[in-house]
């Protein structure tokens, strides 16, 4: 019987923006693979992810202006569309992970107040 | 900002779907790839790769599924979808689409150019600030048959010192002057008006002021320019302001510059009708004798708050009583009531007729319209009967063909509407160069957003309308029935063919209306050109020439130019004959005085005697070619001192002497009580219409000028002097046009700056006369030309679509042994039948709605029969020509095709 501590978890609303756009700010543009094998290794295989359930958050990402996706060429001479953050994108970021940082802070703060 | 964008590119993305789709379909592809590519490189076979990738990367439709749902709002897509079907349907049927989208067009363009006249000329408010509150006040002369309600200069002074229900209430009159200070001197128009009237209209100047009621009261020379008088003729300068201009060579001083949009008074029949503004400021004589007896004046105020035009009119009569109780003797049988009635109205009143005819025939035309697409759609819609089965078949709901139907109805209306409009803004420009100027405000019908919006809500009205019928009868198929019938057998339901049937009857019979209405005011048209004017219509040329005040003050100076210029135009090569007088006919009717006939006694509370009083100098008769009858015309020996003289027409001598010999009877002005000298009959002339052919003619005597003053008697105010304006006439050898260089040399070489005004031939004056009529006709005929086409159109299509319905039962026939002129006969009678009852209605309706048409018809009854009959036989021979083609095809039909066909 798996420990709780393996069980994968779900995604809360908006952190999957949150990580695709600190992805790409931290690893350059990639495409939908590159993403979703950074996120599964970095999760340590803990967010249960099909790799397809990327897309909408890339489709939106993409029309909210903050990503912009081209195609081009793997290593290996494969074809691939890569996203790349633009300069809206960075700041929203910026926003993004400041509102983060305070909404994870107070619960962090109601949880250890309860107790 | 984001959520915009984004709103905006889930909304485009309905439209881009396609391109979307596949760009996702090869990123899609691209991605397993990799993946496919990893497993491989971890030693796994193709095949075993490919089923990881497959794994790895979770449901592929369900992942496009999630990307179309983020990417753009679903629930609009279907209807999106409905749109795109219906599209590729009418791209699919060209004719179709393009007869409806035309015919709505037609009808929605048609309807919205009259609107906006419509809107222009009666929705639309005055240019005034809270118009509901202003009135025009007047007296309305017992017995006078006067149409405007008008005033005395007393009148003036009592009705605004004694009425209490005005805020604001003031007289104006309508006058020419000179104008000069700045460029050749012109003859304008002009309103002297009393200060309150500013303040009524409440309209702020565009610069500087108004004058108010103290500077009218003392007699300031100030005036206030109109926009256009100032962008013309001052070229928009501001320092106008405070320099003086000269108005009938006096110094007036430019105080204000009223807005573009200030116009008043609004007259029937001019723009601009006043170019500028000065006080009413009225003299001691006008309340003397002559003047106090001339309703020449009109009044307009503002109610005060929570009085009824009625209160003021009651109130206004007291002060009317007051008046009469106060007339001098000579006046002592005349009586007037008060008037007061909303600007608004006066205003609009005289186009109220032609507005309402236009309004139905617009109804009918759209109605026409209506009943087409009706008729196609439901054709439409039983073709595809079996399309639609098949349909309901495979599952689709009701609710979704309902919806498609409706979307397809819609699509077309909105695209008929649209094209309509544009059809419409090309009528009203062309419907503004031909409307007469009686409307009143022309100059602002534009075809505006109230108007688009009313096309619009129209366009789908119609196609929500139109859309329905044909919707619910496909859904009602029955998809069994449909199935098994096979092909085009048989008859697709009588009820269909009873609904349209209906609908083709309906056209024709208010087709049929404005067919012989068309046809009603075309007689009356050709009878009004027929009617004899009583004068000389080619070979004459005419213009008004005013003498200014200030430099012809002595009655002496005036006769003195006059005769020059009468001397130096008769010398003219190619002048025949030269003549003044003070009324051009075929100009309008200014009104009439009231007379008395010696030996006709009035009865008590009996009318006015009223006739039209035209003053004469040179040889006005033979320039005009009006033909004497019996006596002499005037000559140089009626002078003031001698005989007193009248020439009287026809009309008047039939009215008092009938059957008499005139001459030598003796008439005068005013009434019984007025004591004025008697005039001599010399002579009689033949009726001459004043105004239009088509109005009445009216009774008339001619005096020589000189003698004006004299008989005058009590009325004639102290130092009047006459013959300072009047109206040349020339009778001309050579075409009138050319003299009209000469003509004016001859005027400047006696007073270089006597300005001469309204040069015409009398041929211009004549089609200025007819053009109300000549409009009226042009504009129904037009109507009715349209509504004939649309008519037509329906029957053919009707006609041509039930012979397609009805090729199997032809064919059998024909196989029985039934001759081809047999099926023509079979198909024609059809539609002569349709023909034929559709006629009988739209005659029934024609005299049912006569009543309507009464008022613009002359010399023609509304049952006219000639009109009627030829109105039907027309109606019926142009049904039979749109069912020919379909009939003829019919009878063409190879019977071994057709019935092979299924």
């Amino acid at each position: 019987m798996p420990s709780k501590e393996n069980e994968p978890i779900q995604l809360l609303q908006g952190t999957l923006d949150l990580i695709v756009l600190r992805t790409l700010v931290s690893m350059g543009s990639q495409h939908a693979y590159q993403i979703a094998s950074r996120l599964e290794h970095v999760s340590g295989n803990l967010l249960s992810l099909n790799q397809g359930t990327l897309y909408p958050a890339l489709v939106r990402l993409e029309q909210y202006g903050w990503i912009k996706g081209t195609w081009g060429k793997t290593e290996n001479n494969r074809e691939a569309k890569y996203y790349a953050i633009t300069r809206t994108g960075q700041k929203a970021l910026g926003e993004e992970t400041q509102r983060w940082r305070r909404m994870s802070g107070l619960v962090e703060k109601l949880l250890v107040e309860e107790l | 900002m984001k959520d915009l964008r984004r709103i905006f590119l889930r909304f485009l993305s309905l439209f881009t779907n396609s391109s979307t789709e596949a760009e996702l379909d090869r990123e899609i592809a691209a991605h397993l790839q990799l993946l496919e590519d990893d497993f491989l490189g971890q030693g796994m076979t193709p095949k075993e790769a490919r089923r990881a990738a497959r794994r790895a990367y979770g449901g592929v439709e369900q992942a496009k599924q999630l990307h179309r749902d983020e990417r753009a709002f679903q629930g609009l897509a279907t209807i999106v979808m409905d749109i795109r079907y219906t599209l590729r349907h009418l791209r699919k049927s060209p004719g179709f689409t393009l007869t409806a989208i035309l015919m709505l067009a037609f009808g929605i363009g048609a309807t919205t150019a009259v609107f906006s006249i419509v809107e222009g000329v009666l929705l639309r408010p005055l240019p005034f600030a809270d118009p509901d509150r202003l009135v025009i006040l007047g007296d309305d002369l017992v017995g006078s048959h006067w149409t405007q309600p008008t005033v005395t200069p007393p009148d003036v002074r009592n009705y605004m010192r004694d009425t209490h229900s005005f805020l604001h209430l003031g007289g104006y009159q309508r006058i020419g002057r000179e104008l000069a200070g700045v460029g050749d001197p012109v003859h304008i128009y002009a309103t002297r008006m009393s200060g309150e009237i500013f303040s009524a209209l409440a309209t702020d100047p565009l610069m500087g002021r108004w004058f108010t009621q103290q500077e009218d009261d003392q007699h300031q020379t100030v005036v206030v320019l109109s926009y256009t008088m100032w962008r013309n003729r001052f070229h928009g300068d501001e320092k106008i302001l405070g320099t003086k201009i000269l108005l009938d060579r006096q110094p007036y001083l430019v105080i204000g510059i009223m807005p573009r949009d200030f116009e008043f008074p609004l007259v029937p029949g001019h723009l601009n009708s006043s170019e500028l503004w000065i006080p009413l400021s009225l003299r001691p004589e006008e309340f003397t004798a002559g003047y106090a007896a001339s309703w020449n004046f009109r009044m307009a105020g503002r109610l005060k708050p929570s009085v009824t035009p009625a209160q003021a009119q009651r109130d206004a009569q007291l002060v009317a009583e007051e008046t009469m109780r106060n007339y001098p003797g000579f006046m002592r049988s005349l009586r007037i009531q008060s008037q007061v009635k909303l600007l608004h109205e006066d205003t609009v009143t005289q186009a109220r007729p032609l507005v309402h005819t236009l309004l139905i025939a617009v109804v009918t035309v759209l109605l026409i319209a209506c009943a087409n697409l009706a008729g196609l759609l439901l054709v439409r819609s039983i073709r595809r009967r079996r399309e639609i089965a098949v349909r309901l078949a495979l599952g689709a709901s009701t609710g979704m063909l309902l919806r498609q139907a409706l979307v397809e109805s819609l699509a077309l209306s909105i695209a008929g509407g649209l094209v309509g409009l544009v059809f419409a803004t090309a009528c009203i420009r062309i419907g503004i160069s031909l409307l007469p100027e009686t409307l009143p405000r022309i100059r602002e019908i534009t075809l505006d957003w109230p108007v688009v919006g009313f096309a619009l809500a129209l366009a789908i009205l119609i196609g929500l309308v139109c859309g329905l019928a044909p919707a619910f009868a496909a859904i009602r198929t029955s998809v069994n029935d449909t199935l098994k019938e096979g092909g085009r057998t048989g008859t697709a339901g009588s009820g269909h063919g009873r609904l349209r049937s209906a609908l083709v009857i309906a056209e024709i019979a208010v087709a049929l209306v404005l067919l012989t209405a068309s046809g009603l005011l075309l007689r009356s048209f050709e009878k009004m050109r027929q009617i004899d004017p009583g004068f000389r219509v080619d070979h004459t040329l005419t213009a008004y020439y005013v003498l200014p005040k200030e430099r012809y003050a002595t009655q002496f100076g005036i006769d003195n130019v006059t005769n020059d210029l009468l001397r130096s135009l008769r010398q003219l090569p190619g002048v025949k004959a030269a003549g003044i007088t003070s009324s051009r006919p075929g100009s309008g009717n200014n009104g009439g005085i009231a007379i008395t006939v010696e030996g006709v006694v009035p009865r008590k509370d009996a009318e006015l005697n009223m006739a039209t009083v035209s003053l004469l100098q040179g040889d006005p008769f033979q320039a005009l070619g009006i033909r004497l009858l019996r006596g002499r015309v005037f000559t140089e020996s009626d002078k003031a001192d001698s005989q007193l003289v009248a020439i009287v027409n026809r009309k008047l001598t039939e009215h008092y002497w009938p059957g008499e010999n005139p001459l030598g009877k003796r008439l005068r002005r005013g009434m019984p009580e007025t004591p004025t000298p008697w005039l001599t009959v010399v002579g009689v002339v033949d009726d001459v219409k004043l105004g239009s052919a088509d109005g009445e003619t009216a009774e008339q005597f001619y005096q020589p000028v000189t003698q004006q003053v004299i008989s005058e008697g009590a009325f004639a105010p102290a130092g009047e002097l006459t013959g300072t304006y009047g109206c040349i006439v020339l009778h001309t050898e050579t075409p009138p046009e050319q003299l009209e260089n000469p003509f004016v040399a001859a005027a400047r070489k006696i007073d270089p700056q006597l300005p001469l005004v309204d040069m015409q031939t009398m041929e211009s004056v004549i089609s200025e006369s007819e053009a109300p009529r000549l409009f009226n006709t042009v504009l129904i005929s037009s109507f009715a030309i349209i509504a004939l086409l649309l008519a037509v159109l329906g029957i053919y299509s009707v006609i041509a679509f039930s012979v397609a319905l009805r090729e199997q039962e032809l064919a059998i026939r024909m196989a029985l042994g039934c001759q081809r002129t047999g099926v023509l006969h079979l198909v024609l009678t059809s539609a002569v039948k349709l023909g034929a009852v559709g006629c009988l209605l739209g005659l029934l309706t024609s005299t049912a709605v006569s009543h309507l048409l009464r008022t613009f018809l002359f010399g023609v009854s509304p049952f006219d029969p000639l009109v009627l009959t030829l109105s039907a036989v027309a109606m019926l021979s142009f049904a039979l020509a749109a069912s020919a083609l379909p009939a003829m095809r019919a009878a063409k039909i190879n019977p071994i095709i057709a019935l092979r066909g299924d």
